[in-house]
């Protein structure tokens, strides 16, 4: 199992753009994805697209990142892919029922930021996980919710 | 595959509920590490005491100098996730006394169900919870529960004295978890460590 240790740079980076579209018209460039629940982490065992099981040991003060280029030779290249952070965007339907969302995200320890008068929370797992967790603010239609991607606008 | 060294010490997590087992988890696993060649090194977490750390130090288990010790002084999650400032400087510390150093084990403070760690203190993480606290643990879905890379159910061998359906509690984090790793431990007997060394050798360390 390969084990890589540095970033080598970024995929926009000029050096090695030109490099990678050259590469990649050969149908040489292998995807590493990640989620973006463990994009912080710097110690990854995972299989690219391509089905190579590989491993990264960065260092610490070398976070991954979307595009990051993990190997580059003559005949063939890796860049990490991070999935897109899903958010579930929250409404409340009135202030009491705004003050108690407040709350239970809070409570919750929900990674949380607040756009148009909605809250979004981070997902790291399922929608529903979190829906239940809101008992009858949603059952009871007083938040009404809906899931987002990064590319999405709030 | 290369055989350059990594730059840092793999960093891993141990949390879980108060008494579950987690300072006895580690006892069992210094030795099972130490005989596979890991160079590692201990941070423990209490509230307004070093007494982890001063157990893990008289136990004879380790170097004494490779345990070290913070104090939370507020609710233990707060060192590991909110702000794990303390943490990581301690295991920097660590990292420079020791080079070679291959494995950092964090053990956090005894918490509650909703205890997890940061990812930007360790690469991977362990709850253990145990079957005296009931077969309803899983259930409750708590984030630590859900979100752990392995979870850890300790002291299987006081099942059937607290009417505990064991095969059921295992089942059921299996369900919870979406199929997740669980492994069951009996830490006071050693049973079931070599599987949580197994589990930590191959995501952090890459053994095969």
């Amino acid at each position: 199992m390969r084990v890589i240790h540095r970033i080598l740079g970024s995929r926009r980076d000029s050096g090695l753009a030109d490099r990678l579209h050259h590469l990649a018209h050969h149908g040489a460039v292998d995807v590493l994805v990640v989620s973006s629940t463990d994009v912080a982490r710097r110690r990854i065992r995972a299989t690219t697209l391509a089905g190579e099981e590989i491993a990264l040991a960065l260092p610490r003060d070398e976070p991954l990142f979307d595009g990051a280029v993990l190997a580059l030779d003559e005949r063939h290249a890796l860049v990490a892919r991070v999935g897109t952070e899903r958010w579930l965007r929250l409404v409340p339907g009135s202030q009491a029922a705004a003050l108690e969302l407040g709350y239970h995200a809070g409570n919750l320890h929900w990674r949380v930021r607040f756009a148009d008068g909605a809250i979004l929370v981070a997902l790291d797992g399922p929608a529903d996980d979190y829906l239940v967790r809101l008992g009858a603010l949603v059952t009871d239609g007083q938040v009404t919710h809906t899931v987002l991607d990064e590319a999405e606008p709030c | 595959m290369t055989d350059v060294t990594p730059a840092n010490a793999a960093r891993i997590g141990i949390g879980g509920p108060v008494g579950s087992g987690k300072t006895a988890l580690i006892e069992r696993l210094i030795p099972v590490l130490q005989a596979r060649g890991v160079d590692l090194a201990v941070i423990t977490n209490d509230l307004v005491t070093k007494e982890d750390a001063e157990r893990l130090r008289r136990s004879g288990l380790i170097d004494p100098s490779r345990v070290e010790a913070v104090e939370a002084g507020a609710c233990p999650h707060t060192v590991i996730r909110e702000d794990p400032t303390l943490n990581i400087a301690a295991g920097d510390a660590l990292e420079d006394r020791f080079p070679g150093l291959q494995l950092l084990i964090f053990e956090s403070g005894g918490d509650n169900l909703a205890s997890t760690f940061s990812l930007d203190l360790v690469d991977w993480w362990i709850f253990v919870i145990d079957v005296a606290g009931g077969d309803d643990i899983p259930r409750k879905r708590g984030p630590g529960v859900l979100r752990c890379d392995l979870l850890v159910v300790n002291k299987v061998d006081l099942a059937p004295h607290v009417g505990v359906d064991l095969d059921g509690m295992l089942a059921e984090a299996g369900r919870v978890r979406g199929g997740k790793p669980v492994i069951a431990t009996n830490a006071r007997a050693g049973h079931g460590i070599d599987r949580v060394a197994d589990a930590i050798g191959r995501a952090v360390l890459f053994a095969p």
